[in-house]
């Protein structure tokens, strides 16, 4: 509420200043203009000036022309030492309407009004206005001083964290390679193991199958040896009728079976 | 004076105005006295303003007083006399500012007369200035100090003191602020000289058909850019001049 | 009319004066001509060598710019003074 108010005071009060400032160079401007045209700066001429000084002349209890013919006359017989002073002041007088006044002698008017303006001017400069202006640009120059600064650091900080980004993608990165080369290393290890056991596998079912061939050889000897040993015994003892003695029953058999087997 | 039916007005009427107020005081008012007050206003409303008016971005007024305090404290007071020299910166900117004003009047229409073409402002200007660098001479040297650097200055040899001490006296004390006032007034006074002339010569050619007419307009339309510069030109040089001479009385040679 | 005559008869007796002043209008024009010749010269020497100067060292322009106004407000000041007494010996 408060802030609005000043802000509002402030925002009209330049514009009346600034109203004020206009009709006070208005006027000036008119006086310039009108006050003092060339036609009023056009002045005396040194005829005007002689006329004007002859006017002015009292001598003899005349006046003018007459005054100074009187005078001159009175001089001419250097009688009258006063007449001839006067004389002489008036021809001095007269020569100073024919001499134009000296244009680098300051006059003294414009002195005094110069002086005033300059020190008027130069009191306000150095106590209100100059250190009112030069503090409104000192406090822009802070404020964007600090808008620079403040920037500056976003800047910086933006930065902080675009690096952690990056890291942190990278650190993603290698993650991924890293699981990706695992994951082969994984994969190449199941492959072999998954070869070996097959290999290992075919190996034993080669074996057990062996074996088994093996094992089968060997009971079919085992039961051939039997059987033949039987219809062997039984035809003998059929044949011959008698029972052999079990030793060379054995005896026999083996001899048969030798005989058989190196025949195979 | 009359030449080619051209009536040239004699010079003093051309520098010499009628008193409109007050008249046989010491405070006649004529148009001189008219241009300085009104180049005080200026000044005084342009600071006024701009110590007014304080948004971020500078526009208008505001900125022609920020640009001329820049101007000053950048290209007058830093090249001359340094950091040091900033407390001098309000005189220098009202001298910059005033001089420029009455100046700039040269141009104005329906005025076009620059105050500085009467001798009054410049020697007033000039003698201010003489009195400023001598006392802050006598101030940051003594008076001693300050009489022995500028009369005797060092790296001389000895024997030629005798010639360089009174040209330095007259050159210092005498020539400084003479040369101040005469160079300010005789560059308006020229100024304004060679626009009349002009102006009159254009208008007694005008009645000889166009191209004698125009060739001098054009010189005057030319002439009248140049004598912006000029004006400019010749308060920098004021200003410049008096902080060099404040500079020299703050640090003597060495 | 007797002011008049007055006035012509004061002014006819400054013949003298007027051939003075013809001489005062001469030595005028020649005074300021003569004037005017070492500060030109004196100002383009000034000024050729500022702008050698900026030319060869374009970052230090602004400096030799200033030192250039100083430079040529010195000389001018003597074409200056022939300006000044040329308007004080005009009649």
């Amino acid at each position: 509420m408060r802030a609005r108010n000043q802000h509002g005071g402030r925002a009209r009060r330049p514009s009346r200043l600034r109203r004020r400032a206009f009709a006070g160079a208005l006027v000036l401007l008119a006086a310039l203009w009108f006050g003092t045209s060339p036609v009023a700066a056009a002045g005396e001429t040194p005829g005007a000036c002689i006329v004007e000084k002859v006017d002015a002349l009292e001598f003899g209890g005349q006046r003018g022309a007459e005054a100074l013919h009187i005078l001159e006359e009175t001089a001419a017989t250097h009688v009258d030492v006063g007449a001839e002073e006067k004389l002489a002041s008036f021809e001095k007088k007269l020569e100073g309407c024919l001499e134009a006044p000296n244009p680098i002698l300051p006059e003294v008017t414009e002195i005094i009004w110069g002086g005033i303006a300059f020190v008027v001017l130069l009191g306000l400069m150095q106590w209100k206005l100059f250190p009112a202006v030069k503090r409104g640009m000192d406090r822009r120059a802070e404020k964007i001083r600090g808008d620079l600064d403040a920037a500056e650091t976003a800047r910086t900080e933006a930065l902080e964290v675009k690096a952690g980004y990056e890291a942190e993608l990278a650190d993603a990165r290698a993650e991924a390679g890293r699981i990706v080369d695992a994951a082969r290393a994984d994969a190449e290890r199941v492959r072999a193991d998954l070869v070996a056991r097959a290999e290992e596998e075919a190996a034993e079912l080669r074996q057990r199958s062996d074996q088994d061939v093996e094992a089968a050889k060997r009971q079919a000897l085992s039961d051939l040896h039997s059987e033949v040993s039987a219809i062997v015994i039984g035809a003998a003892e059929s044949v011959i009728g008698q029972n052999l003695d079990h030793d060379t029953q054995m005896q026999l058999i083996e001899s048969y079976i030798d005989d058989v087997g190196s025949r195979n | 004076m009359s030449i080619f039916a051209l009536d040239f007005p004699a010079v003093t009427h051309l520098f010499e105005w009628p008193d409109i107020a007050f008249t046989d005081t010491y405070l006649a008012l004529n148009k001189t006295s008219l241009i300085y007050l009104v180049a005080m206003l200026l000044t005084v409303v342009t600071f006024g303003l701009a110590a007014r008016k304080r948004s971020l971005v500078p526009s208008g007024v505001q900125h022609v007083a920020e640009g001329g305090i820049n101007f000053v404290e950048q290209n007058i007071v830093m090249q001359t006399i340094g950091a040091e020299g900033r407390k001098f910166m309000p005189f220098l900117t009202s001298l910059f500012f005033f001089i420029f004003f009455i100046n700039i009047f040269e141009v104005i229409p329906f005025i076009q007369f620059p105050g500085n073409s009467r001798m009054a402002v410049p020697l007033l200007l000039a003698l201010v200035v003489w009195v400023v660098y001598n006392y802050i001479g006598i101030r940051s040297q003594g008076l001693g100090g300050y009489l022995k650097n500028s009369l005797f200055p060092p790296g001389v040899p000895w024997a030629l003191y005798l010639i360089v001490a009174p040209i330095e006296l007259f050159s210092t004390f005498l020539i400084r602020p003479l040369s101040l006032a005469i160079r300010l007034w005789a560059n308006m006074m020229a100024g304004h000289l060679l626009l009349v002339t002009f102006a009159v010569l254009s208008a007694a050619l005008w009645g000889f058909g166009y191209v004698p007419g125009l060739l001098p307009f054009f010189m005057l339309v030319l002439l009248t850019a140049f004598e912006i510069f000029v004006s400019a030109l010749q308060a920098f040089i004021f200003t410049i001049l008096t902080a060099v001479y404040i500079g020299g009385s703050l640090h003597p040679e060495h | 009319m007797v002011n008049l005559l007055a006035t012509i008869g004061i002014l006819a007796q400054t013949e003298a004066g007027e051939f003075l002043d013809g001489l005062k209008a001469i030595g005028a024009g020649l005074g300021y001509g003569l004037a005017a010749i070492g500060p030109g010269i004196g100002i383009g020497l000034v000024v050729g060598n500022a702008v050698t100067a900026m030319a060869r060292q374009p970052e230090s322009a602004g400096m030799v710019r200033t030192t250039m106004f100083l430079g040529i407000a010195f000389t001018e000041a003597l074409a200056l003074i022939g300006f000044v007494v040329f308007i004080l010996l005009l009649p």
